[in-house]
């Protein structure tokens, strides 16, 4: 354990240096929530009208807490840094390192992605705050709760990314799934609340990486309730021990293939 | 002067052709990502769905008029990341003193690295870009207008990210701005203009050029009119221009800083 | 005749600083510190046609930085530089007809083509006529012994292969000088032979006046009349490889690390 926290903080103290970077790269960030602002203000005929029963104030604070989670947290380390170690066999190299190479993997990319989520949360709620003012009985009490359910989530969306991204043993190109994964979260999750969608596909939704990844935290950021804590907390823990477990297995598959085949 | 630009023009193909062969070698991958990329985006048709769900007009397009503007935004898009893919990914050349092997060429050092490299995904993109043209609507006139207008949008989003990325020349953050700005524009593209104030909309014709890649064609194809036609026109012109004359400025700047971290 | 002639040329380069620890990285976000770096600080020197010269010195001692800026890649901080009669940085592209470059450790040759593609892919960007180029594959397939592979893609090949293919494919235009650095980085003795009766031939037949950088002294032993040492971005030794040679009883290898050596200390 003391290794990957050494690892975490090593990448951590490295990004350091990089945070004029990351207020730059908001730059199409600021541009989503800009075409989102516009897009919405002009869906919302006035303030009072509830659209699927949101008004405009949490539309928006919906649209923008998934966006934060969506930019904040996104990493190339996930995604072609693993794809290309697979590649080019450089993985071969990592197996008789004395570290496990997932775990090393997620050390990392929280690394990389601590500053940048902590800027993109301090700038989002400013913009927030800003153009539809503040979320509507928000409460501070709420805020650990919240931590933890927001936490996992990134924590559930980064085993999901690498265990895409193992893929590249079996199929060279493991992006196009990343493309899909990209837009079944962005559609279905971020740019809308679920209850946009028709009844059935709700139902469907819930019981999908969804809920669990940003669906479930940013609803209980604009609308608290504990019940909704304990159980996005629950399903959350129970993605994770059937997530990391699978990983696992997916990965030390594909190393024994690397084996067989000789590099 | 014409010969040089024959064959520039020549060598510009070749090298497209080369490499597009190049990512042929793997014929299942080459497949899988045009076919997911135009999966990739027809998922955003249900995004459009759901909006068309709350109100009839949008911008003032209709949904087909929607589905349009995003062909559009797609094949200018796709042929853009086909023809000069390495346009998007100048900026990585330039501060990493990659130029070298295009420098020693007697041909256009801009035209020679834009055109080393192709994107196959791109090649949805393009082929969406015609589905949604299907789905609006074939006629002779709107193929000759969409084919068109695709490619001044190339060009236009071309020599835009082209100034972006060479502003790596004096900045070495150039590269964060180039990109960002790049997924800027593919970003605003498909959304209707008419859902922004009238300010932005000065700014979507001018400095972030959206307007011109993407709304202005859309509009010809719904309704012609030659004073915007002869505005394309005229603007692919200038800013392919200015994209040269600021790279070319910036090339002469492409020892003094940047090289010698690159060697370190 | 002097093909290359070159006055008090100079280069700096502006290389940031930066202290160690979060501290440091912070201090260099709010004020960046620059250093200025010579890396060549007046040199002057000529080249005359059909010479093979040796151009060498330790890891960065400014032996790229000199190439870059003959072949017009880089911009000199000041100096004059006459190649073939043209100024590089004025004249790139009229220059890049009559030069051919070889960078041993960047390829220039498309990986997924045969040498034959690659070929007729430089033509083209030479504007010979397609007669002409193929005329002029024949003709370097006949003197450089190519039959056998250039039909198989380029990364199929040996290391030692591609380089030949490299430096082949920097012919096709038939320069008049050929800037070569460091072609037999990584290749194992019978391929550096062959590359090096490659060069030798070139030269010979061809009368191409050769610009060589090279860490093996087999290479400047072999093939060059004329050595210049430059370190620290300065020439520090311009002389005949047969004196260097005789100017001591021990290896050639040894007198030029010494010779290294003895210019550390000075600086």
């Amino acid at each position: 354990m003391r290794k990957y926290l050494y690892i975490y903080k090593a990448t951590l103290i490295e990004n350091l240096q990089y945070i004029s970077n990351i207020i730059l790269g908001m730059i199409s960030f600021f541009v989503t929530i800009f075409v989102f602002l516009n897009l919405w203000d002009y869906m919302y005929a006035d303030s009072s009208e509830l659209i699927n029963g949101y008004n405009i104030n949490q539309m928006v604070w919906y649209v923008l807490i998934g966006e934060i989670l969506w930019y904040g947290t996104r990493n190339k380390t996930l995604t072609n840094e693993i794809s290309n170690d697979i590649k080019s066999g450089n993985i071969a190299y990592n197996i008789n390192k004395p570290y496990n190479y997932v775990f090393y993997i997620i050390s990392k990319h929280f690394g990389e992605i601590t500053i940048k989520f902590i800027t993109f949360i301090l700038i989002g709620s400013v913009i927030g705050r800003i153009f539809v003012g503040k979320i509507i009985g928000f409460s501070l009490v709420s805020i650990p709760f919240i931590m933890i359910v927001v936490l996992l989530g990134v924590f559930i969306n980064s085993i999901i990314r690498i265990a895409i991204s193992v893929i590249s043993f079996w199929i060279e190109d493991s992006n196009p799934f990343h493309w899909v994964y990209d837009k079944f979260i962005l559609i279905f999750g971020t740019i809308f609340p679920i209850e946009m969608f028709p009844k059935i596909l709700q139902s469907a939704m819930i019981f999908s990486p969804i809920f669990v990844v940003n669906y479930g935290p940013a609803k209980l950021i604009i609308n608290f309730t504990f019940e909704k804590f304990i159980q996005i907390f629950i399903v959350q823990i129970i993605y994770i021990v059937i997530l990391v477990l699978l990983l696992l297995l997916l990965y030390n598959k594909g190393v024994r293939k690397l084996n067989v085949n000789g590099g | 002067m014409l010969m040089e630009v024959k064959s520039q023009i020549k060598v510009m193909f070749l090298s497209i052709k080369y490499n597009i062969m190049k990512q042929m070698t793997n014929k299942v991958t080459f497949i899988t990502n045009i076919l997911f990329m135009i999966l990739n985006n027809a998922s955003f048709i249900l995004q459009w769905i759901i909006l068309f769900n709350i109100k009839d007009e949008i911008g003032g397009y209709t949904f087909k008029e929607v589905i349009l503007l995003w062909g559009m935004a797609a094949s200018t898009f796709g042929l853009s990341h086909i023809m000069f893919y390495k346009a998007f990914h100048m900026s990585d050349l330039i501060i990493n003193g990659k130029l070298d092997m295009f420098l020693v060429q007697p041909k256009n050092v801009l035209i020679n690295i834009i055109t080393s490299d192709t994107s196959v995904s791109a090649i949805g993109d393009l082929l969406y870009g015609y589905i949604c043209l299907a789905i609006y609507g074939i006629t002779f006139k709107n193929i000759i207008l969409f084919s068109l207008f695709t490619i001044t949008g190339a060009i236009v989003i071309t020599a835009f990210v082209c100034i972006c990325s060479s502003t790596s020349f004096w900045i070495t953050k150039g590269e964060i701005l180039a990109d960002s700005l790049s997924s800027l524009v593919i970003h605003i593209a498909t959304y209707p203009g008419g859902i922004f104030k009238d300010t932005i909309k000065v700014l979507l014709y001018t400095i972030i050029p959206v307007g011109v890649s993407s709304y202005l064609g859309v509009d010809l194809i719904l309704a012609f009119n030659i004073k915007g036609f002869i505005y394309i026109m005229v603007f692919t012109i200038i800013i392919t221009i200015l994209a040269f004359l600021v790279f070319n400025k910036g090339l002469k700047k492409y020892s003094s800083s940047n090289l010698m971290s690159s060697r370190i | 005749m002097n093909v290359i002639e070159v006055k008090d040329l100079k280069k700096q380069f502006k290389v940031k600083e930066k202290e160690k620890g979060i501290k440091g990285s912070l201090k260099s976000i709010l004020k960046p510190k620059y250093k200025e770096i010579n890396a060549v600080n007046n040199i002057s020197f000529e080249i005359e046609k059909g010479e093979m010269l040796a151009f060498i010195g330790p890891n960065g001692a400014g032996k790229s930085t000199t190439i870059k800026m003959l072949t017009g890649i880089l911009y000199p901080t000041s100096g004059e530089i006459n190649v073939m009669g043209l100024n590089p940085s004025k004249f790139r592209k009229k220059l890049a007809y009559k030069i051919g470059t070889v960078f041993g450790q960047k390829e220039q040759l498309w990986t997924h083509l045969t040498p034959y593609d690659n070929f007729k892919f430089f033509g083209a960007i030479y504007d010979l006529k397609d007669s002409e180029i193929e005329t002029r594959i024949e003709e370097l397939k006949k003197t450089f012994d190519l039959d056998e592979f250039i039909n198989t893609p380029v990364r199929n090949l040996s290391l030692g292969q591609r380089i030949r293919c490299e430096i082949v494919a920097s012919l096709i235009h038939k320069p008049d000088i050929l800037f070569l650095d460091e072609p037999t980085i990584g290749l194992d003795p019978v391929v550096k032979q062959n590359i090096r009766k490659l060069i030798k031939k070139m030269n010979k037949e061809l009368g191409t006046t050769i610009f060589l950088t090279s860490h093996d002294v087999g290479d400047i032993e072999k093939l060059c009349k004329r050595v210049i040492i430059i370190n620290h971005g300065k020439m520090i030794l311009d002389d005949l490889v047969e004196n260097l040679k005789y100017s001591s009883k021990k290896p050639l290898e040894d007198i030029i690390a010494e010779i290294y050596e003895d210019n550390k200390l000075e600086v």
